[in-house]
C-alpha cells in the first residue's frame, strides 16, 4: 500500500518492497521463540450467532508453511531484478499482498478466519490478473479460476455445515470424520490448477515471477487445510478420492517430467505434489500433507523464479533432490508416515517422476537469460534469492515444526530415490521419456476444453428448461398457470398436515 | 412534547408531497436524504416515551396518535427499527441524483415508506394490509413513465400486491375464531391457509414471483431495486407481527414446515434462475428472489434467534440492492438494453459500476467478507441444526447466485485486446459507489457494527425471542 501511495521511484520502491518482505521473513523466525501463540481479532456479534472467533494461530504446523511462503515473497522480490521487466511496482505490491493474505491463510486456525482469508486472496488475485492480462479469452481464464476457487471455499463453507448439523462446532478441531473429505476436495479445487495455464503469454515476464507467487501461494493456502483433515476421517469415499488423488499425482509426475519447460509443466507440479499432499492427509499423515506442501512451494519456487543460467545455481537447485527424496532429515521424511496400503507403490512411482522431472528441468534450462546484460548488484542479489529457497528447504528438514529431525518411514523413500535414479538414467536414452514438444501440450488444454463444452452443453440445456418454465409462467396465460401452481402446492401442504 | 407517528409518519409523507409538486429536481434527493437521516439519528437517539431534559427545555416523543379511529403507535422498543429503515431509505435517497432516476421517485419514495411505516404503526394490526397495498398503488407511477402504457409486469405486480389484502384481512377474521376455539382444526387449516395466501402473494412467493424478473427487465432499475427492497421489508417486519400475535401460528410445526418449504423454493429456483439470465436486471430480480427467500426460511427457524436472524439480513439486503440498482442505472445511461450481448468489456470502460455491481451479487451468493456473509452463515448454522437437506437447497441457491455473478463478471471483462482503462462515472457516482461498496465490505467484516441497532429488536416481538 505504501508503494502505491508514496509512488517512490522504481530502485526506491524495489528497496521498500524487499525491506518489507525481508521483515515478515525475520518476523517468521522471531514467532519460534514464543510458538504457539494466538491472535484474535475482535468478536463478530450476536455471540449467540457466531461463536468461533476470528483467529491466527501459530504452532507446529503453520510455522513451516509461513516460512515457505514469506520466504518466496522474498525471493521472488530478490530475483526480480534478473527479469527484464523489473520496474513494476504494481507486480511488487501484488506480490506482497498476496505474501501477507498467505501468512494469513496459514495461520488461520479455524474455518471461518480460512474463509475470509481465501476471499481476500481470491478478491486480490481476481484484480491483479484483470488488470494484468488482455484479450477476451485471457479475462475468461482468469474468471474460470476465479469461480473454481470460490467454489472450492463453498465446499468448505459446506463441510462446516455438515460439521454443525452433526452437533460439532464451527472449528478444526472438532470437524467430524465426515466432513473431513470436503475438505479435501475444497483443497483440490482451490490449488490453483484449474485452467491449467494462466493467462499470460509464454514470453511474458510476468509469467515467472509474478505468475509463480500466484500459483504457489495459492496452493499452498489451500493445502494448509489438508494439515487439519482428522486422522480418522475415513468414509466411504475415501478411497475413492485416495484413488482419484494417486491418479492425479501419477498424471501430475508423468507430464512434469515430459514437459517442455518448467513453466509450461508448472501447472502438472502442483498437480503432482498437491495430490502426494492429498494422499497423505487421507492415509492420516497430515505432517506428510504439510511436508509436502512446502516442497511444492519451496523447492519448485527456486526452480521457477530461476531465470538466469549459471551453472553453480543450477547445480545447488539439486538439493531439492534431497527435499523431495523423503529420506531422513529432509524435509519430506515424514512423508510416507501414513497408512496408504495398496496405493503405496503408485505413489513412490508418483514421487519418482517428479524428483527425475525436476533433475531434469533443474540441469536443462530453458529460455533463460544470462548474467552478462546484468548490473554487478543484480548478480548479487539474484542468487541471494534462489539460495534463500535452498537454504529454507534444507532448514525445514531439521527444526522449526512438528515434522522436523525426523527419520520417517526410510525404506519406500530409498525405493523412490532407487527409481528416481533409474529414471534419470533413462529419460535421456529412451523415446518416451522425451520431452513433449511445446505445441503437443495443445491436446491436454484440448481435453479441458472437451470437459468445458460437456458443462456448456448441460448448462445449456438446463437454461432451455429454464426458459421454458420462465415463457409459460411470464406468457399471456402465466395467471393461471400460477394459480395452477399454487393449488397444486396447498392441496399437497394440507393433505401432509392432516 | 412532539408525537412519534407525527415525526415518523406524517412528516415525512408531507415532505413527500411538498417535493413532488414544489422542489426542482436537482435539489430534492438532497432534501429527501437529509430529512429521513435526521429521522434516522433522532429514531437511534431519542428514545420514544421518555422525558429528556436539555437544560431547561424538557423534551418527550409521545408514542401514539388517534386518525380517524385508528391508532397509530410506536413503542420505545420501535427507535432501533426506525433508524434501520430511515437509515436505509436515506441511502436510496442520496443516490438518486447518481442514477439519474427521475424526480418524482424521492417524493413517491417519501409517500412509501411513511405509508409502510405507519403500517408497522397502526393499530387493529390488521389494517397493515390496507397501508401495504396503498404504498403499492404508489409504486406505479415510479414504474410507468407518464403517457405510457404499463407493462405486463406493472399488471402483475398491482394484480397480486391487490389479491393479498383480502386474504391477509379475511385470516384476520378467521383467526379471532381460532383464538376462540383453538380445537378446531378445520378453522385453523383454513385461516392459516388464508394467510399463507396473503403473504405468498405479498412476498411473491413461488410460483407468485414472475412479475419480478418481467418488472426488473421493463421498468427503471433504481426504482425497480427500492421496491424490491422496500416492500419485502416492510411485509417480513408485517409477518413476525403476526407470528408474536398468535401463539397458534408459532408453534405449529405445519405452518413452520410450510414456511421452509416456501423458503427453500424461492432460495434453490431464485439462485437457478439467476444462473441462467442473459439480462442483468432480470438476474437483480430473480436475486432479491432468492434473498426473501432467505428472510421466508429465517422467520420459520424454530428458534429463539428468529429476531436476531432476520434483522441481520435485512440490513445488509438494503445496501446490496441499493448498490447493485445504482450501478445498473449508471450502466443502463450507457446501453440500449442490460442483455449480456449490450454489456461486453463495459468493465474497461465503467470499473467501478462494474465493481460494485459484482460485489453486490456476490454478496447476495454469501461471498465471504461482504456484507451478505455474516447474516447468512448464521442463518445456515440455525438451519443445520434442524435440517441438512434445508441447508443443501439453499446451498445450490448460493451456488447458482455465484454462478451468475461470475457469468456477468465474464461478460463485462470480455473486451477486446488492447483496450484501455478508463473512469467514465461521474465525481457523484463514483463517491456514491465507493461509499456503497466500502459499506458493503464493513458490514461483511465486521456484522458487530449492527449490533446497535438490532440488540435491542428482540423486545419489539416478545414471545419471538422466547
Amino acid at each position: 500500500m505504501a508503494l502505491r501511495l508514496t509512488r517512490l521511484t522504481e530502485r526506491f520502491s524495489w528497496l521498500v518492497a524487499v525491506g518489507g518482505a525481508m521483515l515478515a521473513f525475520t518476523s517468521v523466525f522471531i514467532w519460534l521463540a514464543q510458538m504457539p501463540f494466538s491472535l484474535e481479532l475482535p468478536a463478530w456479534q450476536p455471540l449467540s450467532l457466531f461463536v468461533s472467533p476470528i483467529l491466527f494461530h501459530a504452532d507446529g504446523i503453520s510455522w513451516p508453511f509461513a516460512l515457505s511462503v514469506a520466504a518466496l515473497t522474498l525471493t521472488m522480490l530478490l530475483t526480480a531484478v534478473a527479469r527484464p521487466v523489473v520496474a513494476n511496482s504494481y507486480n511488487w505490491v501484488g506480490a506482497l499482498t498476496l505474501g501477507g493474505l498467505g501468512l494469513m491463510a496459514v495461520t488461520a486456525d479455524n474455518p471461518l478466519t480460512l474463509l475470509l482469508v481465501w476471499a481476500a486472496l481470491d478478491m486480490t488475485e481476481l484484480i491483479l490478473q484483470l488488470v494484468s492480462v488482455d484479450g477476451a479469452s485471457n479475462n475468461d481464464k482468469v474468471v474460470t479460476s476465479f469461480f473454481t476457487r470460490a467454489l472450492g471455499t463453498g465446499i468448505l463453507l459446506w463441510a462446516n455445515i455438515v460439521s454443525i448439523a452433526q452437533g460439532s462446532s464451527f472449528n478444526f478441531q472438532s470437524i467430524p470424520s465426515n466432513a473431513g473429505i470436503y475438505l479435501v476436495i475444497a483443497a483440490g479445487l482451490r490449488l490453483g490448477v484449474l485452467p491449467l495455464h494462466l493467462p499470460y503469454s509464454s514470453e511474458s515476464n510476468l509469467r515467472r515471477g509474478f505468475g509463480t507467487s500466484i500459483r504457489l501461494i495459492s496452493a499452498v493456502s489451500s493445502l494448509i487445510l489438508l494439515a487439519h483433515v482428522p486422522a480418522d476421517s475415513s468414509t466411504t469415499f475415501t478411497p475413492l478420492l485416495a484413488a482419484f488423488a494417486v491418479a492425479a499425482a501419477l498424471y501430475g509426475g508423468w507430464m512434469w517430467l515430459r514437459a517442455p519447460d518448467e513453466l509450461t509443466g508448472r501447472p502438472y507440479w502442483i498437480i503432482g505434489l498437491g495430490a502426494l499432499s492429498v494422499t497423505s492427509a487421507l492415509s492420516g499423515n497430515p505432517l506428510g500433507a504439510v511436508a509436502w506442501g512446502c516442497a511444492l512451494i519451496l523447492v519448485g519456487g527456486a526452480l521457477f523464479l530461476a531465470s538466469v543460467q549459471q551453472v553453480w545455481l543450477n547445480r545447488l537447485l539439486l538439493v531439492g533432490v534431497w527435499s523431495l527424496s523423503a529420506l531422513p532429515y529432509s524435509l519430506t521424511a515424514s512423508g510416507w508416515l501414513g497408512k496408504s496400503g495398496l496405493f503405496l507403490p503408485m505413489m513412490i512411482a508418483a514421487q519418482a517422476l517428479i524428483v527425475a522431472g525436476f533433475v531434469r528441468h533443474a540441469l536443462r534450462p530453458s529460455g533463460r537469460d544470462t548474467f552478462e546484460s546484468q548490473p554487478g548488484w543484480a548478480r548479487s542479489v539474484y542468487p541471494a534469492g534462489i539460495l534463500l529457497l535452498i537454504i529454507s528447504q534444507l532448514l525445514l528438514g531439521f527444526f522449526g515444526w512438528d515434522g522436523a529431525l525426523m527419520v520417517g518411514a526410510w525404506l519406500p523413500a530409498v525405493i523412490a530415490s532407487l527409481l528416481t535414479v533409474g529414471l534419470v538414467w533413462a529419460t535421456p536414452r529412451f523415446r518416451i521419456f522425451n520431452p513433449i514438444r511445446a505445441h503437443w501440450v495443445n491436446p491436454a488444454s484440448s481435453r479441458i476444453n472437451i470437459f468445458y463444452n460437456s458443462f456448456w452443453a448441460l448448462y445449456r440445456t438446463i437454461a432451455r428448461v429454464g426458459n421454458t418454465i420462465t415463457n409459460v409462467l411470464e406468457g399471456e396465460g402465466g395467471i393461471m398457470w400460477t394459480i395452477l401452481f399454487l393449488v397444486i402446492f396447498i392441496s399437497l401442504l394440507t393433505q401432509g398436515s392432516y | 412534547m412532539m408525537n412519534a407517528p407525527i415525526l415518523w409518519i406524517a412528516v415525512p409523507f408531507i415532505t413527500g408531497v411538498l417535493l413532488l409538486f414544489f422542489l426542482r429536481e436537482r435539489i430534492s434527493p438532497l432534501i429527501a436524504g437529509s430529512v429521513v437521516t435526521i429521522l434516522a439519528l433522532i429514531a437511534l437517539f431519542i428514545p420514544i416515551d421518555t422525558a429528556l431534559l436539555l437544560g431547561s427545555i424538557s423534551l418527550k416523543i409521545s408514542p401514539s396518535i388517534q386518525f380517524f379511529g385508528r391508532s397509530f403507535f410506536l413503542s420505545t422498543a420501535d427507535g432501533p427499527l426506525l433508524a434501520i429503515i430511515y437509515g436505509l431509505a436515506a441511502i436510496w435517497f442520496f443516490g438518486t441524483e447518481a442514477s439519474g432516476t427521475a424526480n418524482r421517485f424521492v417524493s413517491l419514495g417519501l409517500m412509501i415508506v411513511a405509508l409502510l411505516t405507519a403500517s408497522i404503526a397502526v393499530q387493529p394490526f390488521l389494517f397493515a394490509a390496507l397501508l401495504i397495498e396503498m404504498a403499492a398503488m404508489l409504486v406505479i407511477p415510479l414504474l410507468v413513465p407518464i403517457y405510457q402504457k404499463p407493462g405486463r409486469g406493472v399488471i402483475r405486480f398491482l394484480i397480486y400486491q391487490t389479491l393479498a389484502m383480502p386474504f391477509i384481512l379475511f385470516s384476520g377474521w378467521m383467526l379471532a375464531g381460532v383464538e376462540a376455539s383453538p380445537g378446531d382444526i378445520n378453522i385453523t387449516i383454513q385461516a392459516g391457509t388464508m394467510l399463507g395466501l396473503g403473504f405468498a402473494f405479498l412476498l411473491g412467493v413461488f410460483p407468485l414471483y414472475n412479475w419480478i424478473p418481467m418488472l426488473a427487465e421493463e421498468a427503471p432499475p433504481y426504482v425497480t431495486g427500492f421496491l424490491l427492497w422496500v416492500l419485502p421489508t416492510f411485509t417480513i417486519i408485517f409477518g413476525l407481527g403476526f407470528l408474536d400475535r398468535y401463539t397458534w401460528l408459532r408453534t405449529s410445526p405445519q405452518l413452520s414446515g410450510a414456511i421452509q418449504f416456501a423458503g427453500i423454493f424461492m432460495v434453490a429456483s431464485g439462485g437457478i434462475f439467476a444462473a441462467l439470465q442473459k439480462h442483468i436486471g432480470r438476474m437483480m430480480g430473480y436475486a432479491a428472489i432468492a434473498e426473501t427467500g432467505l428472510l421466508v426460511l429465517a422467520i420459520g427457524l424454530r428458534s429463539t434467534e428468529i429476531v436476531n436472524v432476520t434483522f441481520l439480513m435485512l440490513i445488509p439486503r438494503g445496501l446490496e440492492l441499493a448498490v447493485w440498482a445504482l450501478a445498473l442505472s449508471i450502466i443502463k445511461r450507457e446501453v440500449y438494453s442490460l442483455q449480456f450481448n449490450e454489456l461486453q468489456g463495459l468493465a474497461r470502460k465503467y470499473p467501478l459500476a462494474v465493481t460494485a455491481i459484482i460485489l453486490a451479487q456476490l454478496s447476495m451468493a454469501g461471498f465471504p467478507l461482504l456484507a451478505g456473509f455474516p447474516p447468512r452463515l448464521a442463518l445456515w448454522q440455525e438451519l443445520a441444526g434442524q435440517s441438512l437437506m434445508t441447508s443443501f437447497w439453499v446451498f445450490i441457491g448460493m451456488l447458482g447466485l455465484l454462478a451468475a455473478s461470475t457469468r456477468t463478471l465474464a461478460v463485462f471483462v470480455m473486451a477486446r485486446e488492447n483496450t484501455a482503462w478508463k473512469l467514465t462515472e461521474s465525481w457523484l457516482q463514483m463517491t456514491m459507489l465507493g461509499l456503497g461498496v466500502i459499506g458493503l465490505f464493513i458490514l461483511g467484516m465486521f456484522p458487530q457494527v449492527l449490533q446497535p441497532f438490532i440488540v435491542n429488536l428482540p423486545a419489539l416481538f416478545i414471545h419471538l425471542g422466547r
